[in-house]
């Protein structure tokens, strides 16, 4: 699904990606993980394709095609799925009229007509029962006066409505207490399959008792040092980065 | 000195009446009116209020009002507001085949003005009163329900235009008015427009102008609002017509706890230039003011908002808040806000803010993630930017009028309708 080799990228002058080599494959779910300032939030922006983020070598394969090519609103049509760490808010734009463009957009690629109105909404409604969000939202600007915790069950819903092939949560989990963690995780779960991949980016282990991940990455000083089974997060909450990085060293 | 300009004024004038040949009142009031304009002189743009309206528009305008009116059909005029009484002025001329009959229609009762305007003394307000030969005086008494009025000016011909409206309210009366201008001439035209406003102890008076004017058209206008004890004038603008407009408004909050909300939407593109500038006076104690801005410029456009509140020394307790924000979406596009304060007194709230950028990148991205088109995006997030002042229009089918109107100027019609259901 998503391959990544030697993927360098800088912000500015500054270095911050030094050589990412990172295969998911079909149906797993990953977890990065790594301490502040290790560049984790630069390669979900890289791979949703924010300017301002300069890839100055390697390359990113998605689905057999140049993911780094594809302007940022082809990746999504794609099945590419950014969840941001802080949501902005928009408002003015409504969050229905957001859903149904997005999904919308997503069905023109793949040659299939719009959404009938009333299916649509059959189908948002039955997501906002699992995200356990009342219905005003909808009406609402997007994330308009949002808790912290509704921005990000709202990128789930998201998530759900769009059934990306390749969904990348960005510290999806930070801010969240743990009722919203269980909440936002039972939404992961629900798409979680044989034809879709997950990449979380996250601090911390306590989303991953949730979503037990098929590999998990540490990801410091802008590469890949270590990688391992679900049971890498665990030792990590325990010893914390300093080992990995210093026995990487 | 009189100027090169103001001698062309003076002989159109005297050409004017000499077609017309107007009653000698009437003649000698129109002849008073252009000699204060005269000695007054028009404003320059070294004058700082007017430093960023296109006046030199006015050295190619033509102000000789036109003499027969085209005929117009009902069919060629824009959808009426459902529920509101509709008068219909055609180059500043009353049209009854196409107006409601004057007189009372419930608590709201329209004649033909007669006589002087009485505006600030302005020189556009001048020029109004040298040229206009016709105008609507409109009165409202109290009633249960608030009287619903439209008064549409259309302008048919290139000729220039001069229309005026008067509006008293009396004690406790209750209006929504709609003052529409709208044009059909591509051609270049001139209009200056005058409107009086008095609302009396009690009363409450919901403003809606839609300046809707031709695309070559110079526009100017003089609006002039008193506002006394406990009543409340809501004024809506929404400037999207005209190549060069500017607008004058001053609000008087003349009685205790007089209030006065403006929200004022300006849409420029390509060469356009709109000039606002409203200047409320808190007067008298406990008086508020609530004033809202958002102009988007394109292209070249030029939009300037100056909004100056006085409050005077009696004025305690006053309360003033300006929101004025402005969205460039165009390389050379130039927006000029000022948010001026003028306290006499102590124990006054007021607060103003003014911001002017482009669109935000976060937003943007955000929308590109979801996969909605580039330009898509970014004709949603300038609806995104005016769409709160416009939802405060509290009539539905105004408001929806208002919004197709924005989103075509917007070249999104199509889209946008998906918002607007």
């Amino acid at each position: 699904m998503l391959i990544i080799e030697d993927l360098h990228v800088s912000v500015g002058t500054t270095a911050v990606l030094k050589g990412v080599n990172l295969t998911v494959p079909t149906g797993e779910v990953h977890a990065i993980m790594g301490p502040n300032g290790s560049g984790k939030s630069t390669l979900s922006y890289v791979l949703a394709g924010r300017p301002g983020y300069t890839v100055t070598a390697g390359k990113v394969s998605y689905d057999g095609q140049d993911l780094l090519a594809l302007a940022p609103e082809e990746r999504a049509r794609r099945g590419v799925f950014l969840g941001f760490q802080y949501p902005v808010e928009i408002p003015g734009v409504n969050n229905v009229y957001l859903l149904k463009a997005a999904l919308n957009a997503m069905r023109k690629q793949r040659g299939l007509p719009e959404v009938d109105a009333f299916e649509f909404l059959g189908l948002v409604r039955d997501k906002m029962k699992l995200m356990q969000m009342p219905e005003t939202f909808l009406s609402r600007g997007v994330n308009e006066g949002f808790s912290g915790g509704e921005k990000k069950r709202n990128e789930i819903l998201q998530m759900l409505v769009l059934e990306p092939q390749l969904a990348i949560l960005d510290e999806t989990d930070s801010g969240l207490d743990i009722d919203a963690l269980k909440v936002v995780a039972s939404g992961v779960k629900s798409l979680r399959g044989p034809n879709r991949s997950f990449v979380l980016v996250t601090h911390y282990q306590r989303l991953l008792d949730h979503i037990v991940p098929d590999k998990v990455h540490v990801l410091a000083g802008g590469r890949i040092l270590r990688s391992g089974d679900h049971t890498l997060a665990h030792e990590l909450e325990r010893r914390g980065y300093d080992w990995v990085i210093s026995e990487a060293a | 000195m009189t100027s090169p300009l103001l001698t062309r004024i003076a002989a159109e004038h005297a050409a004017t009446l000499a077609v017309q040949s107007p009653g000698a009142q009437a003649q000698a009031h129109r002849r008073s009116a252009l000699q204060s304009l005269l000695a007054r002189g028009l404003p320059t743009s070294r004058d700082e209020n007017w430093r960023y309206a296109n006046l030199r528009a006015l050295e190619k305008a033509n102000f000789t009002p036109g003499t027969a009116a085209r005929a117009v059909s009902a069919a060629e005029l824009p959808a009426p507001i459902e529920g509101f009484t509709r008068f219909v002025f055609i180059d500043g001329q009353f049209a009854p085949q196409l107006s409601a009959a004057p007189g009372s229609s419930g608590a709201a009762s329209l004649t033909r003005l007669q006589g002087e305007l009485p505006t600030s003394g302005q020189a556009f307000a001048l020029l109004n009163e040298a040229f206009a030969t016709d105008g609507a005086d409109l009165q409202v008494v109290a009633s249960a329900a608030p009287a619903d009025v439209e008064v549409l000016f259309y302008s048919a011909s290139p000729a220039a235009a001069y229309p005026r409206l008067k509006v008293s309210l009396a004690p406790q009366a209750r209006l929504r008015l709609i003052e529409r201008h709208v044009g059909s001439v591509a051609t270049a035209q001139f209009i200056n427009c005058a409107v009086r406003i008095d609302v009396a102890d009690g009363a409450s008076c919901t403003h809606y102008r839609l300046q809707e004017s031709g695309a070559a058209t110079t526009w100017t206008d003089t609006l002039r609002a008193t506002v006394s004890r406990d009543a409340g004038y809501q004024l809506h603008l929404l400037q999207i017509g005209a190549l060069a407009a500017r607008t004058s408004v001053d609000i008087e909050l003349a009685g205790p706890a007089a209030r006065t909300h403006i929200n004022t939407v300006s849409l420029a593109d390509g060469q356009q230039v709109h000039d606002n500038m409203i200047v409320v006076d808190h007067q008298a104690a406990h008086t508020q003011t609530q004033e809202n801005f958002r102009g988007i410029a394109g292209g070249r456009a030029r939009i300037g908002f100056n909004g100056l509140i006085t409050v005077r020394n009696a004025a305690h307790h006053a309360d003033s808040a300006q929101s004025l924000k402005g969205l460039l979406a165009g390389a050379d596009a130039e927006i000029d806000l000022r948010p001026q304060l003028e306290i006499h007194t102590d124990e006054v709230r007021c607060s103003h803010g003014a911001t002017t950028g482009k669109l935000d990148d976060g937003m943007l991205f955000y929308l590109l993630t979801r996969g909605i088109d580039p330009e898509v995006a970014q004709r949603l997030l300038k609806w995104a930017f005016i769409t709160d002042v416009v939802a405060n229009i509290d009539v539905p089918a105004l408001r929806t009028h208002v919004q197709r109107s924005l989103a075509s100027r917007m070249q999104d019609a199509q889209s946008l309708e998906e918002l607007l259901s």
